[in-house]
């Protein structure tokens, strides 16, 4: 199969998960291998790429190693396996992933057969993989890393933070769009806020989201929690409660009769993670946010940002963040999207190069 | 007339706290149940009137000073030990003050006691509820002078007035490590005597003991036990109680029934007890441990699984009723620990609360 075959066949299949993965097609993806690799075609065969003849050689054999339990990771893994012309072998959580299965399902054969779905990694996938992508805990990245032969390429995708920052607002407009991405997905990704910090009058933007959550809640309900997620949940609610007793600077707001939703106002700027399933905190913004966001910085993914101005986003950029987009857009990165700071199908393949037609002599 | 007013308050303050500790040590001394009910609601009404931030987190739930019963007091979750001194008598009457760990990142909660009266007369009495025989005690924690804000120290320490001929060998280096050769030393003399000894000690200890022994088993006169308690948090490692088991006889040669393991907390001034494997933790009869869900705080049925409340009279000087995180079994009136998250479904790739501060700190 061609480059271009395997767009499309991948295409076809992201139709009916446009609600995961966000849209697709078949010049989208070429257009992904351009940019990385320089020439939509240089997977097939020597293309000239820079003033030389080269092709992209893909890993053999792919192991993707998946320890969440949302189908984001898996997903767009696999899809940049199956681009790059890879066998994969894919290690789900140990309760399966149907949302992944059912993809595999709608690809077409010749791309069905370059993959294998597993709950367990076989010794033997350990060994004969050219090529590791890890998704999970730093434990689980280190415990992997250290178990590739010096030959594999080894790609490891930490757990990751991400918050909102809204710098002007005065009619609280982004307050639905900040609904939405902390109620998509349960906030469960790594590109689910965990706080929005909040220049003007933070307090009563918190009022506004929490009617935005309750809205987020009726049309799309969260999922059932079980009873130690439930408890994360009572917890920080209650503790909220508890320090507003004593005096701290907080408020909140909860679904009523439920633990559908929580926001949590709190005065003091420090992020500090929230147990997510809708669980968000709302911040004021400080002047300097810096400091506010170091226990944040080493896991720090996506700010999304209101309004999305380019002075905004370098202000977010330069606090570390790897991803900056506009609030409400969270959960939509494009296929191009530089995960935790980097290309996602270059670091992959390897290169063969033709010193004949078509190099410049001006290269040498 | 204010400092007038404020001795006349804290006169009545300690007489209303000798009054209610002397009719829980009744309680405790005979260990006897039937008062429980009638103590809890003068404990719950005295800690609301001298218990500040308790008193107003119970007002914002709407809470009255005479609920239906100790079930409908407002439990406060071990957190709040972190962000108020949580006392029912002025800073400069605490005698003792005990620390948790603050492996969490959030910094450690504090205890605080103007007497230890109750808190060591639970230690004693819930070991003799346990039935356990009087052994030389080797001991696997620092002592109560190398860690004088440790509840876990404090109790080994009050548990000398249990140990044979009060015979205690501390096996803790200063710096925390285990004192291998002291210990094989101590273990040698009494296995040469044909004395039994207890062994008392964190999981983890045994855990890093067991491994320091490299495969070797070591050998104890028969009616040996062994105490082991708390789970793993903030080192990383995470073993079933069943493997835990597994080492103790492997290594020691003791039968699962010879280890006790206890459930106990810094917040807490009583343990509750299981010994064994597959039989439940018993709370003392001044205690009471219900398992809750989380969604609704009410009781859950038997064999359904929830957190853990506990009722503590002995907490007479902090907060009586405590909610805990840890998951566990209702089994009639007692409970099958499953301690934090156990089974606790990977999350998808945002790093929760918990993961991250365990991570920074």
């Amino acid at each position: 199969m061609t480059t271009a075959e395997r767009a499309q066949g991948i295409a076809e299949a992201c139709r009916d998960f446009e609600h995961l993965l966000g849209p697709a097609s078949a010049e989208g993806f070429l257009e992904w291998v351009r940019s990385e690799l320089g020439h939509a075609g240089v997977l097939d065969g020597f293309q000239a790429v820079g003033g030389q003849m080269l092709h992209a050689v893909a890993p053999g054999v792919i192991l993707h190693i998946v320890s969440g339990n949302t189908p984001h990771a898996a997903l767009q893994s696999l899809v940049r396996g199956l681009l790059l012309g890879s066998h994969n072998l894919c290690k789900l959580p140990g309760a399966g992933l149907p949302e992944v299965e059912a993809f595999v399902a709608a690809l077409p054969e010749a791309l069905r057969s370059r993959v294998e779905l597993s709950t367990s990694v076989p010794e033997t996938a350990l060994e004969s993989a050219d090529a590791i992508i890890v998704f999970g805990s730093d434990e689980t990245v280190a415990r992997f890393r250290a178990l590739a032969l010096p030959r594999q390429t080894f790609l490891g995708y930490g757990h990751r933070v991400s918050l909102g920052m809204v710098f002007e607002d005065p009619a609280f407009e982004s307050a639905p769009a900040a609904a939405l991405d902390a109620s998509l997905f349960d906030q469960q990704g790594c590109l689910s806020p965990h706080c929005i910090y909040v220049a003007d009058r933070p307090e009563e933007y918190a009022a506004r989201l929490a009617v935005e959550m309750e809205r987020v809640q009726a049309a799309n309900p969260r999922s059932k929690l079980g009873v130690s997620n439930a408890a994360a949940i009572s917890e920080i609610r209650e503790m909220t409660r508890f320090r507003m007793g004593i005096g701290d600077a907080l408020q909140l707001w909860e679904s009523a009769g439920s633990d559908a939703w929580t926001v949590i106002f709190d005065a003091e700027p420090r992020f500090s993670a929230s147990v997510l399933n809708r669980v968000i905190f709302v911040r004021p913004l400080p002047e300097d946010a810096v400091a506010a966001l170091e226990p944040a910085r080493r896991f720090l993914s996506t700010i999304a940002i209101w309004p999305n101005r380019r002075e905004f986003a370098e202000r977010a950029a330069a606090l570390g963040a790897s991803r900056v987009c506009a609030l409400g857009r969270m959960q939509e990165p494009p296929w191009t999207w530089r995960q935790d700071g980097r290309q996602t199908l270059a670091p992959l393949v390897s290169w063969r190069g033709w010193e004949g037609e078509g190099t410049s002599a001006d290269c040498l | 007339m204010k400092d007038g007013r404020s001795v006349s308050v804290r006169s009545a303050q300690n007489s209303k706290f000798e009054e209610l500790e002397e009719r829980i040590s009744g309680v405790i001394a005979a260990a006897e149940p039937d008062s429980f009910d009638e103590l809890a609601l003068d404990v719950f009404r005295f800690q609301r009137e001298f218990n500040p931030p308790y008193d107003q987190y119970c007002r914002l739930l709407g809470v009255g000073e005479s609920p239906a019963g100790w079930r409908e007091m407002p439990a406060l979750f071990q957190a709040a030990f972190k962000h108020a001194s949580l006392r029912v008598f002025p800073e400069e009457e605490e005698i003792a003050a005990f620390r948790t760990s603050g492996t969490t990142g959030e910094g450690y909660g504090v205890h605080h006691f103007c007497s230890l009266r109750l808190y060591e007369e639970a230690i004693l009495r819930g070991w003799d509820l346990l039935g356990a025989p009087r052994l030389p005690q080797i001991i696997l924690v620092p002592s109560p002078s190398a860690a004088p804000h440790s509840s876990l120290s404090h109790m080994m320490g009050t548990l000398k007035a249990r140990a044979r001929g009060g015979t205690q060998h501390w096996c803790i280096n200063t710096d925390g490590t285990l004192e291998l050769d002291g210990l094989r030393g101590v273990l040698e003399e009494f296995r040469t005597a044909g004395q039994p000894v207890l062994l008392l000690g964190t999981a983890l200890a045994f855990l890093h003991w067991f491994e320091a022994l490299k495969g070797e088993s070591v050998a104890l006169s028969r009616g040996s036990l062994a105490f082991e308690t708390g789970g793993y948090k903030g080192s990383g490692r995470t073993l079933s109680k069943e493997a835990l088991y597994e080492m103790f006889h492997q290594r020691l040669g003791l039968a699962a029934h010879d280890v006790i393991n206890e459930y106990g907390m810094t917040e807490l001034s009583s343990q509750c007890y299981a010994r064994g494997l597959g039989l439940p933790h018993v709370a003392p009869p001044w205690m009471r441990a219900i398992v809750v869900n989380p969604a609704t705080g009410r009781e859950v049925a038997d064999g359904e699984t929830g957190v853990l409340r506990i009722y503590d009279l002995a907490n007479l000087g902090s907060v009586f009723a405590i909610q805990t995180r840890d998951l566990a079994i209702r089994r009639g009136g007692d409970f099958e620990l499953l301690g934090r998250d156990p089974g606790a479904l990977p999350r998808g790739c945002s790093r929760a609360a918990d993961e991250m501060l365990s991570a920074s700190s």
